[in-house]
């Protein structure tokens, strides 16, 4: 399979699975029980109120023509009205975005970084005691949820100590300080968890490449330790990695609702939640609708990614 | 003895190494005193069964065998220095190693030109651009065509012994005295491994190099070596020069290993002589002679340490001289009398072939459908009791084939009949209970989860042979008496089962319908030669006591010759010759049966091949003889564009070729001594 | 196959202990249900926002509620949710799974690309949109966590079927002529279970991690429950006051945590054929 049929192939992938999303996203939201015009005005909403929303939204039209409607001002960039708040949801959606994006991408570095680092870290070092305090202090930080840290992370540095503010956000333009003093509870929680998995897939992969039968090569070949680690061993043991840092970021964009709710950090995940509590369904489908095409794509990157570094799918035929 | 051994000029001299690795039953003796030199330029072989540490020197000799292991030696030199404080300069430098597995010795996210100039970079010091080039260069001394682009190439799309000549210039890189080479072509095909040996040997002389060659295979440790030692569970039983150890085996488990072995050049030349047992537990190391519970020879002495003495041809058995005219002996023929194969046919495929779609749903829509026809329009006829030797190279169909006779994949065409009437695509039970499969790999061919007495008892009910318990057990009794297993292995559970004993609980299975044909599809394949032997003589008897047809699949002359009537060569799909075994194992050849009798490496024949290099395409050409690209003796354009006929050769000895039968007939006979 | 992976302990020990101390839970949880030091619904004004005592030994809450009884009261939700999902997913993954791996072709192909579709969803985000239209309970909850986790035990299923129905004992049984439900029952079911206990074990724990945050968000047991997810959510807006309303059920939570990873953990060591081979090695 050449690198073009791949990319045809993913990116068709890509396409089907945004618009599987796009029914399963409508369909929840209209089929399951529950009249979206109640849950929008209330258990005991008169009929001539409901009857009369419901024109005005079109509920009324079968479903597929409502769902067409709907995926076709999406395509036309038509992000809908918050009912709610009465304002266009695509401003809204774009501001907290930005605001969720800059939490994904300090704590991913993190996760990268401190995973890798630490999972190869132990890898080397493998059954000596610093693997296995570090082995232990993973297991005990995968047993911890992300609301609790986030609570102990408030309790300890904005309650006790006082040195981070506990919740909310700051724009740039109010001071570097301020902003990052904002950042700073928010990622570090965001990252903790995510750094004990990645850096415990790493340490096995980094394992399994060690004890392979290239590495034995290579050392038969008399190549210094450092180059069988380095150039030998870390490419290898970094592929399994991408998969991992794609799956971890669907547990990121989980952890980011959680953390955003704790600090009221106003980001995406704030958003839907408020979506959710207010039955604001238009904004909640759309909100939606941008998170899973966000974390499609960064599934995406990561095939295509693992397809780059990987010399199996990337160079394709045979020679001799 | 000891200052025997060390001879001046000597590039490599082990005296008593041992190596023991913990383990869940305590340190297993890996090793127990193994000394053996090597000459500066001469090659020594190293050989013995799974169990018997060969490669557990060669991982020593490089200091390799990691922490856990606990090495012990009163002396590890090469060339004067001192392997165990000095083996990681030495390694790579002047020790070259090559690794059986190649596909996975060699780094999938490198290229092949940086796994192979990285040794003169680290080494020699070599520059990157001279270095590249003298990469090239070695290359193309391997026989590698357009070394250039294979360079620069990535391990994954190499062939198998393309891998295997990366895998020599990678060792040769920074010019070593020593080459160690591990099973260097068990995985390859044996036309294959023809070339790599070919190319080993121009190596040793061209270079001077000094070779280890360890090996289970005796017929390519008799091709290349000089001198032989012999390992048994971790002890050297036997040393000396090749010609007599191999031609004139003293001791016992030589004898034995040698009369164990199926000889291409004798075919059906009676019951063949296997080793009973099993290897003993090297956790608990026997003081004593440890092949002693094994050896046909053994005497109340053999429970005294046993020294390797002699002086050029080293034994260590006691009683050398009293058993040196003695053969290793036979197992005792079984009373039955053996019926010939009868004229009625059993089994008539025509015209059978099936294709392996390649792609997946995306490529099926878009219309790109590729693939192979695995079998292309074969017709095979099996009489009653017959044994038919179906023999070809991984890959060219012949498993496929044997699916397709027990209707176990869906034909594209063609018609199978079996005892005269028509079997369809959905075969009804009688056909089931009659025609039956021993597989290969004997760990996955059991159920791990079910006791022996589970597995055949579930056959015997599913048959409707016997369904009250008393009447189940008593048949799975019968089946272990048949295969010669006690009776109380019913309670064991695979795993606790040796390899041997998982086969012959797997024919145990397969004829527990009483069938009347067995596809036995690489039936011995995975087994040690003196184990091997054993399970042939079962399969051999059972064909007798029984009157079962088989279609026999191996790629391994030496057991179709021992055991088949007829043979069948496959190559790509197609069978290019079938006929009596003796019809087949002469000329007139096929050139395809030709090239791979001509490759069997054959103890006390040692002959050089002129094979091409040339592998065989992907995707045959349409239409012409399927052999025609890697043909030394085409005809013309013919053989490209139209397909073979049929050449009676003898009275049911066909051969598919456009060569006049003369021509063909005029070649030297391949396995005559 | 599995997405997550925990870190491994010793075996035998990791699952004594963790069952032991799992037991020692679920026997306080169903007692928990009917009895408790405190009626842990009643309100007592008087003592609101306790800290830790000897009567209250974790304190009590904004309403006065002895927290320690509510904590015993809403273990059995925590556990619930762990085993209901895994329970769901099991129930639906695996018949899938084997569907899949039995009939290639077309069912395969759809099976196998609405798991893809699931998959593509981040897990929290499809308990939310599963909630988030009707009101929500608790065996909504444990509903939206299990069909969280039905594509990744489909995948398993299928992928340890497909390596089965290779093996040659399947081929053997095929070679008799027996048909897809003896060879599931015979040959395929007692070697598939192993790696789906295994992959139970660990789901077991990101079901209870999911589900509480769940609950957290408000999307799980509603008040006056005594979920722990939702305890530390209510406790919140006292944390400088009265940390021990949030700290109570969030360690006992962690507690429960750790037993179960212990568990699925030794689960894992002692049923891995991978790791059981590398231990031979």
């Amino acid at each position: 399979m050449g690198m073009a049929a791949f990319l045809l192939r993913r990116l068709l992938g890509l396409v089907g699975v945004l618009l599987g999303m796009s029914v399963l996203i409508f369909g929840i939201v209209h089929i399951l029980p529950g009249n979206v015009a109640y849950a929008i005005l209330g258990e005991f909403a008169t009929p001539a109120a409901v009857a009369q929303l419901e024109a005005k939204l079109g509920l009324n039209d079968p479903l597929p023509v409502q769902y067409w409607r709907w995926l076709g001002a999406m395509l036309h960039g038509d992000f809908g009205m918050s009912i709610v708040m009465q304002r266009p949801a695509a401003p809204l959606i774009a501001e907290a975005l930005g605001r969720s994006a800059l939490l994904a991408v300090f704590a991913f570095g993190l996760v990268a970084m401190g995973g890798i680092g630490l999972g190869l870290y132990a890898a080397t070092h493998r059954g000596r005691a610093s693997d296995k305090v570090l082995t232990l202090a993973q297991f005990l930080l995968i047993a911890v949820p992300e609301f609790f840290w986030a609570i102990l992370a408030v309790l300890v540095f904005a309650s006790w100590l006082n040195l981070l503010p506990a919740t909310g956000y700051a724009p740039l333009s109010e001071g570097v300080a301020k902003w990052a003093s904002h950042l700073v509870l928010p990622v570090l929680v965001l990252a903790f968890g995510l750094v004990a998995h990645v850096s415990r897939l790493t340490r096995s992969s980094m394992i399994e490449v060690l004890d392979s039968r290239y590495v034995l090569a290579a050392r038969a070949r008399g190549l210094p330790e450092r180059k069988v680690l380095w150039r030998h061993a870390l490419p290898n043991a970094l592929l399994p990695a991408i998969t991992v840092l794609a799956i971890d970021a669907g547990l990121l964009i989980g952890g980011i609702v959680v953390v955003e709710t704790v600090f009221a950090y106003p980001g995406l995940g704030r958003l839907l939640v408020y979506a959710i509590e207010r039955h604001d369904l238009p904004l909640l489908q759309v909100g939606m609708m941008v998170v899973t095409a966000i974390y499609a794509l960064a599934n995406f990157v990561a095939e295509l990614l693992y397809a780059v570094l990987n010399p199996r799918i990337r160079v394709a035929g045979a020679t001799a | 003895m000891l200052d025997a051994t060390i001879r001046t000029g000597a590039a490599l001299e082990i005296e008593a190494l041992s190596v023991a690795y913990p383990s869940r039953g305590g340190w297993l003796q890996a090793l127990d005193g193994v000394s053996l030199s090597i000459a500066a330029g001469s090659v020594r072989g190293l050989v013995g069964e799974s169990g018997s540490g060969k490669s557990t020197v060669v991982l020593a000799l490089l200091g390799l065998l990691g922490p856990a292991a606990r090495v012990t030696a009163e002396r590890l030199a090469f060339d004067g220095h001192d392997l165990f404080a000095n083996a990681s300069a030495l390694r790579g430098r002047r020790i070259g190693v090559v690794f059986q597995d190649t596909a996975a010795a060699l780094n999938p996210a490198l290229t092949i030109g940086s796994q192979v100039i990285e040794p003169m970079r680290v080494h020699l010091g070599t520059e990157h651009r001279a270095a590249w080039q003298r990469g090239t260069d070695l290359l193309a001394e391997m026989g590698i065509p357009r070394p250039a682009q294979v360079m620069r190439s990535y391990p994954h799309q190499l062939s198998g012994g393309m891998k295997q000549r990366v895998g020599i210039a990678a060792a040769l890189a920074s010019e070593p005295d020593l080459l160690l080479l591990d099973e260097p072509t068990t995985a390859l095909d044996v036309t294959i491994e023809a070339q790599i040996l070919a190319l080993l040997d121009e190596l040793r002389s061209r270079r001077n190099l000094a070779m280890l060659l360890v090996s289970h295979n005796l017929g390519i440790v008799d091709r290349l070596c000089d001198t032989v030692s012999v390992l048994y569970a971790g002890r050297l039983v036997e040393s000396g020069t090749t010609g007599e150890v191999l031609h004139r085996p003293r001791h016992p488990y030589t004898k034995g290993l040698l009369a164990a072995l199926p000889r291409p050049d004798r075919p059906h030349a009676g019951r063949l002589a296997p080793i009973q047992g099993n290897l003993p537990d090297l956790t608990a190391p026997d003081p004593g002679c440890n092949f002693r519970p094994r050896c046909a020879f053994a005497v109340a002495g053999c429970y005294r340490p046993q020294l390797l003495s002699g002086d050029r041809h080293q034994v260590s058995c006691h009683r050398v001289d009293a058993v040196a005219d003695l053969p290793w002996p036979a197992e005792p023929v079984p009373p039955t009398a053996a019926p010939v194969a009868s004229a009625v046919p059993l089994v008539e495929a025509r015209e059978l072939s099936i294709r392996f779609d390649s792609g997946g749903w995306l490529q099926r829509l878009l219309g790109k459908v590729g693939g192979v026809l695995a079998v292309d329009r074969v017709s095979v006829t099996i009489r009653n009791g017959e044994v038919l030797g179906l023999v070809g190279e991984s890959g060219c169909g012949k498993s496929t084939l044997g699916r397709l006779l027990l209707r176990l994949l869906p034909a594209r065409g063609g018609t199978l009949r079996f005892a005269s009437a028509v079997v369809g695509a959905r075969p009804d039970a009688h056909f089931r209970q009659r025609a039956q499969v021993v597989f290969q790999n004997s760990d996955t061919s059991l159920n791990p989860r079910q006791t022996v007495g589970m597995i055949l008892g579930r056959a015997v009910r599913w048959f409707a042979i016997a369904s009250i318990d008393a009447e189940v057990s008593a048949e799975v009794d019968r089946l272990l008496d048949l295969v010669r297993l006690p009776r109380s292995y019913a309670q064991r559970y695979p795993h606790q089962l040796s390899g041997g004993e998982k086969q012959r609980v797997g024919i145990a299975r397969a004829l527990a319908s009483r069938p009347k044909f067995l596809v036995c599809d690489e039936a011995v394949s995975a087994l040690d030669v003196s184990v091997q032997a054993a399970v042939l003589n079962l399969l051999r008897d059972l064909r007798d006591e029984l009157s079962v047809a088989y279609l026999f699949i191996s790629h391994d002359i030496g057991v179709i010759a021992h055991i088949a009537d007829r043979v069948a060569v496959m190559y790509q799909g197609t069978i290019v010759e079938e006929g009596a075994v003796g019809d087949v194992l002469q000329p007139p050849y096929h050139p395809y049966t030709e090239l791979l009798l001509s490759s069997v490496p054959l103890i006390g024949k040692r002959r050089t091949v002129a094979a091409s290099t040339q592998a065989a395409r992907a995707v045959p050409m349409a239409g012409g003889c399927k052999f025609a690209d890697r043909c030394t003796r085409r005809v013309g354009p013919i053989c490209d564009s139209v397909p073979p006929p049929v050449q009676q050769a003898a009275p049911g000895h066909g051969i598919r070729c456009h060569i006049p039968l003369p021509e063909l007939a005029a070649v030297p006979h391949w396995l005559s001594q | 196959m599995t997405l997550l992976t925990l870190p491994r302990l010793s075996a035998p020990s990791a699952l004594v202990l963790g069952g032991a101390l799992l037991l020692l839970i679920g026997l306080a949880a169903v007692v928990g249900i009917w009895f408790t030091p405190y009626d842990p619904a009643a309100f007592a004004v008087r003592e609101r926002l306790q800290p830790p005592s000897a009567l209250h030994p974790f304190g009590t809450d904004e309403f006065g509620r002895d927290v320690l009884s509510r904590v015993l009261a809403g273990a059995h939700l925590s556990l619930a949710t762990g085993f209901g999902a895994m329970a769901i997913s099991l129930a639906v993954g695996v018949p899938l799974g084997l569907i899949a791996a039995f009939h290639r072709g077309v069912t395969e192909e759809v099976i196998m690309r609405s798991v893809d579709l699931l998959i593509a969803l981040p897990p929290v985000l499809l308990g939310l949109l599963v909630l988030a239209v009707t009101p929500p309970s608790l065996w909504k909850t444990i509903a939206a966590v299990g069909l969280v986790y039905v594509p990744i035990m489909v995948r398993l299923t299928r992928a340890v079927a497909l390596g089965l129905l290779e093996e040659d004992f399947v081929q053997a049984a095929r070679a008799r002529g027996e048909g897809a439900p003896t060879i599931l029952w015979h040959e395929i079911l007692p070697n598939a279970w192993p790696p789906i206990i295994v992959e139970c074990g660990l789901r077991v724990t990101f079901a209870i991690l999911l589900g509480s945050a769940l609950s957290f968000l408000g999307l799980g047991p509603q008040p006056p429950a005594s979920e722990w997810g939702l305890m530390i959510a209510e406790g919140r807006d006292f944390l400088r006051q009265a940390p021990w309303v949030c700290l109570a059920p969030g360690l006992s939570l962690c507690v429960l945590l750790v037993c179960v990873n212990l568990v699925g953990e030794g689960l894992r060591e002692r049923l891995d054929p991978q790791l059981r081979g590398r231990s031979h090695a």
